[in-house]
């Protein structure tokens, strides 16, 4: 070879030393190792499926795919939630082919198998031909995936049966879900609508994106542009702004939380439902944004309170989930396609209990920045579609995470500044691990 | 009732303001609008794509006068990355159908085709326009514009950097 010399397993090149760590650019490209990531990054990691408030009544469920398999969750008619597999046990076809409704039973229109919602074979839609306990064991029934569990409502499944539990595997990823369901007096819940579309780069460059606080002044000009025109005139909001702008690098900090997972903690000035005013609001807003601060504090105590209101959370969770609690909340799950081809499903999550007034406030600073029409989100696909393309047409090898590498301590458990690449670092040491077998994540 | 806005008014209306949007004139395009106007674009995935609400549901689009500008002057800038180098665009408007709401406004069906080349890929995006265009001093405005997209998600057109 040629054009691009492939690196073999050597792909993540950590030096103490001379503090440098860098990233094989066929992890991006090569279909080789993609191949190798499907079977052991995404069959042995746990991987979001899907938040309990989707299935609110028995024979509610959603088709979803989920490292590459097509799944079914629902909630079968005594309650209980679980994960099939959406293929007949007959011949194949894909069961259900809707990608949400609620079930009385899945019956294949092929051959008119049909199974209830927990996925037991009712029917052959034949009284001829069949043994005796022909469904012996249950082996014809729609076949559940390996594991399903759950934290604080986010189910998560895993193709491996010998997995740690997702309680051990999320680590101190936890707290970031707790920091999360804690702002609700009720149930965090997926609101209605969702933004389904593609990008054509390699999932990790969407999510090395999704808590790069590098980026945000170089991509995101436009958007501090809009935010500036927008308050002018009203000097509370624009001393406010651009203070926060100022400070940005020095106000927050990367984390990282064990097993790959991180967060960026960061500052922007854009208000949060829960619970940070802004000027531009006005003041009615700000007493309700008070009084919820207020229920927050009497709850887990000021300095908490303080993280959870003030704080913009870009939490990665390994290796396809993010949850950015933001400007306003998304779950943003990557399904990898192809090694230069990412599906990107997302939703906004919100308190169910919220008024109007918030949630349209939610809703409004959602669509302002993020998703495939807003005016940041975009802007990132941009770049992450440059750096696809770049790679595939060049012979150079390394990409460079170096920033803010200390060669020091426990890479998967680094802090570094907003700006920092620390929890990139563990990003990719994590994978590596997954990777190279070090980490096989059995119990 | 002269003042009307007839099926030819929209029709003038609607091409007019194709040709702005495919000459990337995007002020002028903000310009068409009332101050208490919107702009929506619904989800995909929605079942009831007419009766959503942005207040309690997540749109693609849904903005008021101060983000149609803000959307009209970012497409102006080369620092909007997703739309630079510019995309072309062809806006086709078809079955234009007009009628009569309240205090003379026209509310006004047409389909439409959008046509984006972004260098080398070219995706279309169609549906189904749903304006409510009123007349202010001469000039026909828009107070309400929402698109409703004949798609289940963005998977062969990626992202939504254009204007509908």
């Amino acid at each position: 070879m040629t054009f691009q010399d492939p690196a073999g397993l050597h792909l993540v090149d950590a030096d103490p030393r001379r503090k440098l760590f860098r990233v094989h650019r066929d992890a991006y490209r090569n279909a080789d190792i993609y191949a190798r990531e499907k079977e052991l990054i995404f069959g042995r990691c746990w991987l979001y499926l899907g938040h309990q408030s989707e299935l609110r009544k028995n024979g509610d469920f959603v088709a979803r795919r989920v490292g590459g398999r097509d799944l079914i969750f629902v909630r079968g008619r005594d309650g209980r939630i679980s994960a099939l597999y959406n293929n007949c046990t007959h011949r194949g076809a894909r069961v259900c082919r809707e990608r949400k409704g609620t079930a009385r039973n899945f019956s294949c229109p092929y051959h008119g198998w049909t199974f209830d919602t927990a996925g037991r074979l009712l029917s052959t839609n034949t009284d001829h031909g069949y043994p005796e306990n022909f469904n012996e064991g249950g082996r014809l029934n729609l076949r559940p995936v390996e594991r399903l569990e759950n934290y604080r409502g986010f189910y998560f499944v895993n193709f491996n049966p010998r997995a740690i539990s997702l309680y051990d595997y999320l680590d101190e990823a936890r707290t970031a879900f707790d920091n999360l369901c804690d702002q609700t007096e009720t149930e965090m819940i997926i609101l209605p609508g969702e933004h389904s579309y593609t990008i054509r780069a390699n999932y990790k460059l969407l999510a090395e994106n999704s808590y790069d606080g590098y980026h945000l002044t170089s991509v995101h000009g436009t958007y501090f542009d809009f935010l500036r025109d927008r308050a002018a005139g009203n000097e509370a909001a624009t001393k406010q702004l651009e203070s926060t702008i100022q400070d940005y690098f020095t106000s927050g900090r990367t984390r990282s939380l064990g097993k790959g997972h991180a967060i960026l903690d960061s500052m922007v000035p854009t208000g949060r439902p829960v619970a940070q005013w802004v000027p531009i609001w006005g003041p009615d807003v700000k007493k309700e944004i008070d009084a919820k601060r207020a229920y927050l504090e009497a709850k887990v105590g000021k300095d908490k309170a303080d993280y959870i209101a003030d704080y913009q959370k870009n939490l990665v969770v390994f290796p396809n989930l993010v949850i950015n609690d933001i400007l306003a909340a998304t779950v943003r799950v990557i399904e990898p396609e192809a090694p230069d081809f990412m599906r990107v499903t997302a939703w906004a999550i919100g308190p169910q209990e919220e008024s109007a007034a918030l949630r349209q406030l939610r809703l409004d600073n959602f669509i302002s920045f993020l998703g495939p029409a807003g005016f940041g989100s975009p802007d990132d696909i941009e770049m992450l579609e440059l750096c696809q393309t770049g790679n595939a047409h060049s012979p150079i090898e390394w990409s460079e995470i170096s920033k803010g590498f200390t060669g020091e301590g426990d890479v998967l458990h680094a802090w570094g500044r907003p700006d920092d690449e620390n929890h990139i670092q563990a990003y990719w040491t994590q994978w590596d691990r997954v990777m190279q077998g070090l980490d096989t994540l059995e119990a | 009732m002269s003042n009307a806005i007839s099926r030819r008014d929209a029709e003038d209306f609607l091409i007019a303001e194709a040709e702005l949007l495919d000459d990337w004139k995007m002020p002028e395009w903000a310009k068409l609008f009332t101050r208490d106007a919107v702009y929506e674009v619904t989800s995909p995935a929605s079942a009831t794509p007419l009766e959503d609400n942005p207040d309690t549901s997540l749109f693609l689009i849904a903005d008021r006068i101060d983000r149609i500008e803000g959307r009209a002057n970012r497409l102006m800038k080369p620092g909007t990355h997703a739309e630079f180098p510019r995309s072309k665009t062809r806006h086709l408007v078809t079955n234009i159908r007009v009628r009569a709401g309240e205090n003379g406004e026209a509310l006004v069906r047409a389909n439409f085709a959008v046509y984006r080349t972004k260098e080398d890929t070219t995706t279309v995006y169609m549906g189904e326009y749903h304006y409510s265009l009123v007349r202010e001093t001469d000039a026909v405005k828009i107070r309400r514009k929402r698109c409703i997209l004949d798609i289940n998600s963005l998977h062969d057109q990626g992202r939504l950097t254009i204007i509908l």
